[in-house]
């Protein structure tokens, strides 16, 4: 478990997840004071461990069969890694209960916290893949794939946490209909190689929300996609 | 050998890990460990002799994980993999004193509401297990590694209810006392304890020194035997390996062994060398523990209230008396009540009274539903306010932590249908100085009964902390001598019984003017005559003042450091002044000033009829901030402000309606719902407050909800527009299934559909009317389908 503290967060990010301007002052105040309290209440945690992968004809297996990850999406962004890092974060509890308790008081706090705690999410993601590069400074580090984008099901978030140790070790659990609890919470892989890799972005073109994306009618993007 | 022989000895071994054990002979990554018994029974025996011949008395059968939801993808059932493993268990047994325990893990998914796993089902889950574990022949239940109280609660009881095994309950903590769900070592002490766990500690999390740390706070408040199975040190992230060796697991388990815990193991990391070490530091050692104080204390899962200062019982979640309450359970608008919930404790209570009471609902279901949504939002101790058997043992089932039943009385048969329950589930009881006769002048006959109850509840096996007598206050204008008799009466109970005393305060002023003055000045001689648990409105300022003033006079906050937090800056702060008549409703909405807003509808509503108000300023500015953010010019989180702020002018006007017994100004009635297998809910309740806003009725189902129960809602009540949320591809097809259940028994409405992975095409193709992009949308909608403007 990698020691991830939050402390602050950035408040554009956050509006920007709102789909609010950043140039509203009011807004930016309640987005500061709902961030402060996310920091407080938030207690990250995170697992990951490093295992051998071998591509196959429409899989990738982890370890020796320890975990099939289904599909060619993950395989693309895998191609000429020879290890991968599966890793879990989450937030706790602790923020779901917030955010539950805000609904009934003030929703547009709530709305807001929400927000912030989905930020405060992609901090930790952004902080595990820095630990990994420290771990291995040798290695080129692919893009953060998870299940649920592409072709890569939702369906293995059970058997990924279970590998992980994860319900034991951190408390993240998937529900029947596999969505991770706590609610604030993301499982990834990143592919080691020793050869740098072509970077492939997850882009508009394969995205499922392509026609309804908010930022992209902005002619904006939501951060994952570089380009369209 | 039994478990209740075995603990007269000093100190009773536990055994070490077993996954660490199986990845030593070589379990691949993945396994299941519990299919070994099957393939591998050979290893499994030879790990439990190990541990037999290391010096454990009790073995853990390899079932940790042996529930249905983790065996779902295997060959194999939960029966045959538990009968094997206890059969395991007991062939290394064989010829030795060491007991087999059924061992128990958590299921796997969180329980609601943190997970959707419901609490009936958790206890179906275990009370399989048990099943099990009971023909197979174990000596004893083990529930361990557990983070979330209320799921150790749903195991207890199916341990309890399906057999007569002894119960070895030990859950996960974190170095802050806390596990990662927030449950307290506190809690865990005094709820599993109360509800009849014989043995309670800590296991897996850390290692032995930090878990000697957190040992004195369990010792304190648990009244039976602890246990303490730490892992092998703290992990190292590099090796995955554990960071102490046997020798010097065993020096701290020493440390933990001298200050009074009786059952010493291993978890994650630890081999039988561990077990050996342990075994040999504690030869010579004899078992001593300072008894743990006796005190009343009530808990939920995170806050534990005691009685050593005042405490207060909030009364406000009833429906005596208050028609918007009523009008709330009638239309099971839960959110309102989880309000009055939240309110009072940030007014200071510091338990919650819940009565749910009326005539025209389902009583039991009511209290159910009730208790599940306070506990999931509030920290303080709920007190089951019921005078009906069922409801209270509904609500008992459900209510993590240890709670108060309210109430018993002195007539044999309530004493003797409500004292059993109390006693089985672990919660304290108030009992009422009434019989059939009614309630007694003279405090000397409500002394007698109270001294009945009191004897009653301790042959059912209540211990005296956990009973409380209630007095009864009488209103004063009706009998005015009564109300000295009831401050005496609570002055001789507390000084002759020894109970904790409760009093509800309020009723003393009913009909007099100047209620304020009355009630504090009742509470005041109340708390000098020995009132513990006054049940009263916490947001009176007055009566919070009084309690606050007590403290420090009495010398219960010391320092008067409560008294100064509450007052040091009153004095300071300049008193607000009204801005009704400088502000308009609609500028009050359209800038989202919510409290602005519920004054000014105050205002207008002396001298305007609600209707006007809601047509001419409520929704002008409402439909304006739509217009707006429709164009793009205003967002979400500015549209829901604006949505606040006119609930909040909504809610005066739904009170004053409600207290005029006039019509209600519902423009109709609207399901909303999260489907099935979904748990996202922050955009259905989006949609809803901007739907009330309108003066639409909303029933919010919630999240997670069965095809049937919106069927079921819709027929019922006879709901025209049913609006389903959806947030993931895969749960789409409970939007789907859901539309066709509703086709298919001819419910006679429209439906709604919305969530981010919806598109209009998916909506047609599923057979909803409507699909809508957003929560202003669905409000046009609703408009449309209910023909309004």
């Amino acid at each position: 478990m990698d020691e991830i503290l939050l402390s602050h967060l950035p408040v554009s990010e956050i509006l920007r997840y709102l789909n609010c301007s950043s140039d509203d002052q009011k807004m930016r105040i309640l987005a500061k004071s709902c961030a402060e309290e996310l920091c407080k209440t938030a207690r990250p945690r995170t697992l990951r461990h490093t295992f051998p992968i071998a591509l196959e004809d429409n899989s990738v297996i982890i370890g020796k069969n320890a975990l099939l990850l289904p599909g060619q999406d993950l395989m693309h962004v895998l191609k000429g890694c020879t290890k991968a890092v599966l890793f879990c974060a989450t937030l706790g509890t602790s923020v779901d209960l917030l955010i539950r308790r805000e609904q009934l008081c003030d929703m547009t706090r709530s709305v807001v916290l929400d927000s912030c705690a989905s930020t405060a999410i992609e901090i930790v993601c952004d902080q595990v893949e820095k630990a990994v590069q420290e771990e291995y400074p040798e290695s080129y580090l692919s893009a953060r794939y998870s299940p649920g984008y592409g072709d890569l099901p939702v369906s293995v978030q059970k058997d990924f946490l279970a590998l992980l140790d994860a319900p034991r070790k951190i408390g993240l659990c998937a529900t029947d209909t596999n969505i991770l609890t706590p609610r604030k919470s993301v499982t990834a892989v990143i592919g080691l190689s020793d050869q740098p890799l072509k970077k492939i972005k997850k882009n508009c073109a394969t995205c499922l929300i392509r026609e309804r994306c908010a930022f992209r009618k902005k002619e904006e993007h939501c951060g994952l996609s570089q380009t369209d | 050998m039994d478990f209740h022989k075995l603990i007269e000895r000093d100190f009773v071994l536990l055994d070490g890990a077993m996954g660490t054990m199986l990845q030593q002979k070589g379990m691949a990554p993945g396994t299941i460990p519990e299919t070994l018994n099957i393939t591998h029974p050979d290893w499994i025996r030879d790990i439990h002799r190990q541990y037999i011949d290391a010096g454990a008395d009790i073995i853990y059968s390899n079932t940790f994980g042996a529930n249905r939801k983790k065996l779902a993808d295997t060959p194999y059932t939960v029966s045959e993999l538990i009968e094997s493993a206890v059969a395991l268990g007991k062939s290394a047994a064989k010829g030795t004193d060491t007991l087999v325990a059924l061992d128990i893990g958590p299921v796997g998914q969180l329980l609601e509401p943190n997970g959707s796993l419901r609490f009936e089902e958790a206890y179906n889950i275990f009370a399989e297990m048990i099943d099990a574990g009971v023909r197979a022949g174990a000596d004893l239940i083990v529930l361990e590694t557990m983070t979330d109280l209320y799921e150790m609660r749903a195991a207890l009881l199916a341990a309890k209810e399906r057999s007569t095994l002894p119960v070895v309950c030990t859950m996960t903590f974190e170095e802050n006392g806390r596990t990662f769900i927030g449950t307290s070592i506190e809690s865990m002490a005094i709820s599993l304890s109360a509800l009849g766990a014989d043995a309670v500690g800590i296991n897996c999390s850390l290692g032995p020194a930090e878990i000697a740390e957190l040992i004195p706070k369990l010792l304190e408040y648990l009244p039976v035997l602890a246990v303490a199975k730490p892992n092998a040190g703290l992990p190292i992230p590099e090796s995955g390996d554990y960071s102490i060796g046997p020798e010097e697991f065993a020096i701290q388990m020493q440390r933990i062994a001298a200050s009074g815990v009786k059952l010493l193991g291993g978890c994650c990391g630890t081999t039988p060398d561990y077990i050996r070490a342990i075994r040999n530091a504690v030869n010579g050692i004899t078992f001593t523990r300072t008894a743990p104080l006796k005190d009343f204390r009530v808990c939920s899962a995170t806050k534990v209230v005691d009685a050593n200062r005042v405490r207060v019982i909030g009364e406000r979640i009833n429906p005596t008396g208050k028609k918007r309450f009523k009008e709330a359970l009638l239309h099971h608008d839960i959110d309102y009540i989880l309000k009055q919930g939240l309110e009072q404790c940030r007014a200071g209570a510091d338990i919650l009274d819940v009565n749910v009471g009326h005539p025209e609902i389902d009583e039991p279901a009511m209290m159910v539903t009730v208790i599940k949504a306070l506990q999931s939002v509030v920290e303080a101790p709920l007190q089951i306010d019921s005078s009906d058997k069922k409801t209270i043992e509904a609500a008992l089932r459900v209510c993590n932590g240890k709670p108060i039943v309210n109430s018993a009385n002195g007539e044999d048969e309530v004493l003797d249908s409500v004292l059993p329950l109390v006693k089985k589930y672990g919660a304290a009881v108030v009992g009422l100085t009434l019989d059939r006769s009614g309630i007694k002048k003279s405090a000397e006959e409500r002394f007698l009964i109270a001294e009945k109850i009191v004897k009653r509840a301790l042959s059912y096996g209540i211990p005296k902390e956990d009973i409380c007598i209630d007095c009864l206050t009488l209103t004063a204008s009706a009998e005015q001598e009564a109300a000295m008799e009831t401050i005496r009466a609570v002055s001789m109970v507390k000084k002759r019984l020894g109970v904790k005393t409760v009093l509800g305060v309020s009723n003393i002023s009913f009909g007099l003017p100047n209620r304020a003055l009355l009630n504090r000045t009742f509470l005041t001689l109340a708390i000098g005559a020995g009132l513990d648990l006054p049940i009263m409105n916490p947001n009176n300022d007055d009566m919070m003042g009084a309690i606050r003033a007590y403290a420090l006079l009495s010398c219960q906050d010391l320092h008067a450091d409560a008294y100064v937090q509450a007052y040091s800056n009153a004095e300071a702060a300049p008193i607000p002044v009204a801005q009704s008549n400088k502000m308009t409703l609609f500028e009050a909405v359209k800038n989202g000033l919510k409290d602005e807003a519920a004054k000014i509808a105050a205002f207008l509503l002396e001298s305007c009829e609600p209707m006007e108000v809601i047509n001419t300023m409520l929704i002008p500015p409402l439909d304006e901030a739509g217009v707006l953010f429709e164009k793009g010019k205003l967002f979400l989180p500015q549209l829901i402000q604006c949505a606040t702020a006119a609930q909040a002018a909504f809610d005066v006007i739904k009170t004053k309606i409600a207290a005029s017994g006039g019509a209600s100004v519902s423009r109709g009635k609207i399901i909303l719902a999260t489907v099935k297998g979904d748990i996202h809910d922050i955009g259905k309740n989006i949609v809803k407050v901007l739907l009330e806003n309108y003066g639409f009725t909303v029933i919010d189902l919630g999240k997670d909800v069965d095809p049937e129960h919106i069927v079921d809602t819709a027929l019922r009540l006879s709901v025209p527009l049913v609006g389903l949320s959806a947030l993931m591809t895969t749960t789409l097809k409970s939007m789907a299934d859901t539309i066709a259940l509703l086709h298919e028994r001819n419910v006679p409405c429209k439906v709604l559909c919305g969530g981010a992975v919806l598109t209009p095409e998916y909506a047609r193709q599923i057979g909803a009317d409507f699909y809508a992009k957003d929560a202003k949308e669905s409000v046009d909608i609703a408009k449309q389908v209910f023909g309004v403007s």
